[in-house]
């Protein structure tokens, strides 16, 4: 009896240890160990420098090789020439079309200070994995509706789906269920961007028009479409296009502006598109 | 009376886990995936207070997550009550004394609210599907549960047991004859 105890007590032990070590590994960013990279790098990388001297006398010696790592050289540097060169013209490209668009943000900007926005924190973080909801510690007493605009200093954080006396229930656009009309800002394509499981900072961006050139790194804002955000609320960012074999089938992932896992202030918008 | 001052005690219970699971754990992740303690402890009442109480809690607990936090009233409280049903059938069936049995409960349990949850938020909510990031979630959550069934398993015997002396006094010394 008494040894069945004590061994059940080592293996919580170790247990709450695993646990401890898979929470710290799992969060933590790999390039911020750098201090146990370096104890690591300790045991090899002297003998690795060595090794590579070695290699470098050796292999050196030969004139035809060292024409051929010249050439090998040039013909890189020409290459990362070229494609500095397609990037700038890239840029040119989202400026001119950034240029056009900025004349239609400055009517937009006083069209943003009419909005009255109401100010709130986080009280309450959804206890689901599969789905995305916040609670705000303002409500109907303080003039909050339902289907009002949630957003934060940095983008669109979500909409008002239920309102009590002293709170609101929030459904935020990284949530499963939910989808916003949206617009690429160079372009003007609309978009529909919708929350996924595979992460809260992700968005997809589904039904791209097939004609439509969707730039990497080009920023995404609400189109006004749809009745519920009012236009040009910045959402984020485009990552990675994915094409698929279907042009019709291609998505975006779209980086959301907002840091849903430190969001802990928000401004409920409470005067609607319409009124 | 001892009964209602116990459902009180599950009542508090439920309501400190509520907190565990809304604030500890948001940030107490393993790759950003939480557990889910409303699993263990509607399974841990249905097997140690019955299923009556199980599904009535379960129902109840679950109705109230969905109006705090929830969606889509109904669908956690529908699928705890399963839960809290399940945990008497479970009980009937295999040995709540062994440790393993109870972390092999608690993983069935958990991918059985969640993929009941998911179903039923695809019906109502009309989310789009995603198969594989939903089962590298899901099989993270249930070894989150089943390390966390490991170490409370001392505590869920104990206060079983003084669950069990409450609700089921009749039926124990039945069962086995």
């Amino acid at each position: 009896m008494y040894k069945t105890k004590k061994r059940g007590i080592v293996g919580v032990v170790i247990t709450i240890i695993i646990i401890v070590l898979l929470v710290i590994f799992t969060n933590s960013n790999v390039n911020q160990l750098t201090y146990l990279q370096d104890i690591c790098n300790v045991f090899v990388m002297p003998i690795q420098n060595g090794f590579t001297y070695l290699k470098n006398k050796i292999s050196g010696n030969d004139a035809f090789f060292a024409d051929m790592d010249t050439l090998k050289a040039e013909n890189e540097e020409l290459k990362q020439k070229n494609s500095e060169l397609e990037q700038s013209l890239r840029e040119l490209e989202i400026i001119k079309a950034e240029n056009e668009t900025l004349k239609e943000y400055v009517n937009l900007k006083d069209k943003y200070a009419d909005y009255n926005a109401i100010p709130a924190d986080v009280i309450n973080r959804d206890i689901s994995n599969y789905s995305s909801t916040i609670v705000i510690n303002v409500g109907s007493e303080d003039g909050i509706k339902t289907d009002m605009t949630v957003i934060a200093d940095s983008g669109l954080v979500g909409h008002i789906i239920s309102v009590t006396n002293h709170t609101a229930k929030v459904q935020t656009i990284v949530d499963t269920a939910s989808a916003v009309t949206a617009k690429m800002s160079t372009t003007d394509d609309s978009i529909v961007v919708q929350g996924t499981l595979e992460s809260k900072s992700t968005l997809r961006a589904t039904f791209i028009p097939t004609d439509a050139v969707v730039l990497e790194g080009d920023s995404i804002e609400t189109s006004g479409i749809g009745g519920i955000y009012p236009k040009g609320i910045h959402i984020g960012t485009i990552r990675e296009v994915i094409n698929t074999s279907n042009i019709t089938d291609r998505y975006a992932l779209v980086d959301t502006a907002v840091d849903f896992n430190k969001l802990n202030t928000v401004l409920v918008i409470t005067n609607s598109v319409s009124e | 009376m001892k009964k209602a001052g116990s459902i009180l005690l599950l009542v508090l219970a439920f309501l400190i886990i509520y907190f565990l699971q809304a604030n500890f754990f948001t940030w107490f992740t393993i790759a950003g995936v939480k557990p889910n303690l409303f699993v263990i402890y509607l399974l841990f009442i249905g097997l140690f207070a019955g299923k009556k109480l199980g599904l009535i809690l379960g129902v109840l607990f679950g109705v109230y997550l969905d109006i705090v936090i929830g969606r889509q009233i109904g669908i956690s409280g529908i699928m705890l009550g399963i839960i809290g049903l399940l945990g008497e059938y479970l009980d009937k069936n295999f040995s709540k004394e062994s440790r393993i049995t109870i972390m092999l409960m608690i993983a069935g349990s958990t991918v059985i609210y969640e993929v009941g949850c998911y179903i039923f938020n695809i019906i109502a909510l009309g989310t789009s599907v995603e198969i594989l990031a939903f089962i590298k979630i899901l099989l993270i959550e249930v070894i989150y549960n089943i390390l966390i069934a490991i170490v409370i398993y001392s505590l869920i015997q104990r206060l079983g047991h003084a669950l069990e002396e409450v609700f089921k006094t009749k039926n124990i010394l039945t069962r086995y004859f």
